[in-house]
């Protein structure tokens, strides 16, 4: 811990210092001091319940009268956008952590939670829906049988790789937040959550590394599931590289996803914003963006279809408004590295990760041509129950947000908490970790945060 | 209206030429494409049927026939009056369609119903593999028991054939599996038996190869490319089709003689081979993490100590 003792004190970033420890993120503390119980959570959760009153009239009519879907559609919004958009969305445990864990960018550790969190919503909302959508859920118990996988069939990479993925690694790493809101509330379970702990951190390296092998397999086997559709598919997606592009997308997508989303929060419950994480973050997404592109055009180009990008026709306005939206994207973020506007930034990730969305959505439904006078458009029912299900997902997050430590922020923002809780919840028990609690403002003014924390603690 | 008669005497051809099979099936160029497949093992005898859309006269006692054989309602119009599917759907597992060009074109009817490809996509694409290849007779079938209703396979069949049924709480795949139940009791499938002018016959794929050729050679000129569609399409299909018109203009897509899945899913069959590559990524990954996490938590308890602030991993 040689950098630990630079001007800046210790942070738990010891490799790099910050020129400002008031926007540096070094804890992950929850949104204190709001109502979970408010009107936009009521508005959600209704949302959510209407939308399970819905399946239920889908289970027993059947899905002909409750969507819009047809014998030449056979996929409708529930498959196509709930878990093939929203699911790269929520790549952010695969995307970012493999950049933090395995090619240790560690500044991005910070994102961490907010990755798995977002990653464990999108897939649970969205393995829910594909619940409701597929017309047979009973004979689901095949998963756990794998002499009946058809290794051969993406759909069964798909169906297997996500079930074991959200139900197994995601779950688990997801408990931490969790057991650590318990280690600070119950002092009576302490010893049996360390115990716990201790267990977990023992099988984390399988299971993390579980957690980013099966979505690598399975967000490009999402990709791979187009493939076999081969001419129905417009040539401008149909490319022996969609598996690739697919799992391209979701990694600069859930990099929006994640980061933007912080940002959203920190702009939300005003926090300060450490520009040194989300700089890294930016930095990553836009290198991510123009390799995917370059890529993209190459394939095309080697294929020999890129030339029906310039007829004019609908494929090819979806086609250049896609790569518009993301190199767009890609460039409001690299612009955002040197002028340091977050705001910039942020519509950044918003455009790129709107256009990945756009591309991941193309190729099952709008470039989709199974035949003349083909046409499927969601049902009223459909639609509401895909918001109902996404907006679960959005419930979850905001319920998780404020009672657990999942949003990176500074060391003031955690003395403030430990204040706010010895005022407002007397009744939890901080141990030694309140001798820091009350913030001496006059010192805050004053000196370095972190220096003066170090003296109060070791006095 | 149907009687059922033990054994007539196209049977009987049939039963001589099950007996001749592997001889035959080593002469046809399909069957030795997919015997060149090693994933997809040929089937016994592949039985299917020939469709000769110069020989149809559009009568659909086929439909019929096939709605009695595999006890599926009629599917009628408003008025409940006539049978009248416009497309194969969850009713109609077989149905007569019309080509009719302006102008003086040749028009032709075509009948529709599973192909019995050799490499079948919607097989590739099930999970679970309730639809599959029949080992004995090649017949692609489906096993509602393992089915999850995915509906995947109205996206891969390349002749758009698997139908889902919308309605209900108990959906079903339809799609014609070419009478199995009635080859189990040595009878033909219920289309094949009705046909006034012979346009569609049943029987093993090689001896149908056999008089599609025969009937292409004596009838120069009559037949689109002298060509039987499904002998090499999609790698072989069990049941092929000779007609005066474009195979295309009657929804019989050219594939090219590699299947769509052995195709598409080249690269992706490669990389999952024996499970290898994703199985070797991991062992990697275990490791990288395993050395990265213990620096980690080493950082972590260090600053625990100096901070007195419980790590936050």
């Amino acid at each position: 811990m040689s950098t630990a003792s630079t001007n800046n004190g210790p942070a738990t970033r010891p490799f790099k210092t910050s020129a400002d420890a008031r926007t540096r993120w070094e804890r992950f503390v929850p949104a204190f001091g709001f109502p979970i119980l408010n009107r936009f959570f009521l508005l959600l959760v209704s949302l959510t319940l209407l939308a399970l009153l819905l399946t239920g009239y889908r289970e027993i009519a059947g899905l002909g009268p409750a969507s819009g879907m047809n014998d030449k559609f056979g996929w409708g919004i529930w498959k196509t956008f709930n878990v093939v958009v929203l699911t790269a969305l929520g790549s952010g445990a695969f995307s970012v952590g493999v950049c933090a864990w395995v090619f240790r960018r560690r500044l991005l550790f910070p994102l961490m939670r907010m990755a798995l969190l977002t990653s464990m919503l999108a897939y649970v909302c969205g393995l829910c829906l594909l619940g409701v959508d597929v017309g047979r859920p009973w004979n689901f118990y095949w998963v756990l049988f794998p002499w009946r996988w058809n290794l051969h069939s993406p759909m069964a990479e798909v169906a297997i790789c996500m079930s074991i993925y959200a139900t197994v690694p995601l779950l688990i790493e997801n408990l931490t937040p969790i057991l650590e809101r318990l280690w600070y509330l119950n002092v009576p379970l302490r010893p049996a959550i360390e115990t716990l702990e201790h267990v977990l951190h023992k099988c984390f390296p399988f299971i993390i590394s579980l957690a980013y092998l099966l979505p690598a397999m399975h967000q490009s086997s999402l990709g791979a599931l187009m493939l076999l559709a081969g001419p129905r598919v417009h040539p401008l997606w149909q490319t022996p590289l969609l598996p690739l592009l697919y799992l391209g997308a979701a990694a600069f997508m859930s990099f929006g996803c994640v980061a933007g989303t912080t940002m959203l929060c920190c702009v939300f419950w005003r926090r300060a914003m450490d520009m040194d994480v989300l700089n890294e973050a930016a930095r990553i997404s836009s290198w991510i963006i123009f390799g995917w592109i370059a890529v993209r055009i190459l394939g095309l180009l080697v294929v020999g279809s890129l030339g029906t990008a310039f007829h004019l026709n609908e494929f090819a306005g979806i086609f250049w408004t896609e790569m518009f939206l993301i190199g767009y994207g890609g460039w409001l973020l690299r612009g955002s590295l040197k002028d340091q506007k977050w705001q910039s930034m942020w519509l950044g990730y918003l455009f790129s990760t709107l256009g990945g969305m756009l591309y991941r959505f193309t190729p099952t439904t709008l470039a989709y041509m199974p035949g003349p006078k083909a046409i499927y458009f969601p049902s009223t029912i459909e639609l509401l129950v895909a918001i109902g299900f996404a907006t679960a997902g959005i419930a979850g997050f905001l319920l998780m947000v404020k009672a657990c430590a999942i949003l990176p922020a500074t060391l003031q923002e955690w003395r403030d908490m430990t204040s706010y809780f010895t005022v407002h919840e007397p009744f939890v028990m901080w141990k030694q970790y309140l001798n820091f609690g009350f913030v001496d403002y006059k010192i805050l003014d004053n000196a370095d945060l972190s220096r003066s924390y170090v003296k109060t603690n070791h006095d | 209206m149907r009687t059922d008669v033990g054994l007539t005497r196209r049977e009987l051809l049939t039963n001589i030429a099950k007996a001749g099979v592997p001889a035959a099936m080593a002469a046809t160029v399909g069957v030795k494409a997919v015997e060149a497949e090693e994933s997809i093992p040929a089937p016994n005898v592949p039985l299917g049927l020939l469709y000769d859309a110069t020989l149809c006269i559009g009568c659909k006692s086929c439909e019929v026939a096939c709605n009695e054989a595999n006890n599926t309602p009629a599917d009628t119009d408003a008025e409940g009056l006539h049978e009248a599917p416009t497309d194969l759907n969850v009713f109609t597992r077989n149905i007569i369609k019309l080509y009719k060009p302006e102008g003086n074109s040749p028009s032709s009817f075509v009948k529709r119903q599973c192909m019995q490809c050799f490499d079948p996509g919607c097989a590739a694409g099930c999970p679970f593999e309730a639809l599959y290849k029949d080992s004995d007779t090649g017949v692609v079938r489906w096993e509602g028991s393992r089915c999850i209703g995915c509906r995947y396979c109205t996206i891969t069949c390349p002749y758009s054939v698997p139908r889902f049924q919308w309605r209900g709480i108990n959906p079903l795949i339809t799609k014609c599996e070419l009478c199995s139940h009635r080859l189990a009791r040595g009878l033909k499938p219920g289309c094949t038996s009705v046909c006034p002018t012979g346009a569609v016959i049943f029987g093993p794929r090689p001896a149908l190869l056999l008089e599609a050729k025969r009937r292409i050679k004596n009838n120069p000129g009559r037949y689109y490319q002298d060509r039987v569609y499904g002998e090499t399409d999609n790698g072989g299909t069990q049941c092929l089709y000779l007609s005066r018109v474009p195979f295309e203009k009657l929804g019989l897509p050219e594939l090219g003689p590699e299947p769509v899945p052995a195709k598409q899913l080249r690269w992706q069959r490669r990389i999952y081979e024996y499970f290898a590559l994703p199985a070797a990524l991991y062992v990697g990954l275990v490791a990288v993490i395993r050395k990265n996490l213990a620096a980690h938590e080493e950082e972590a308890h260090q600053l625990e100590k100096e901070t007195g602030l419980r790590p936050q991993l």
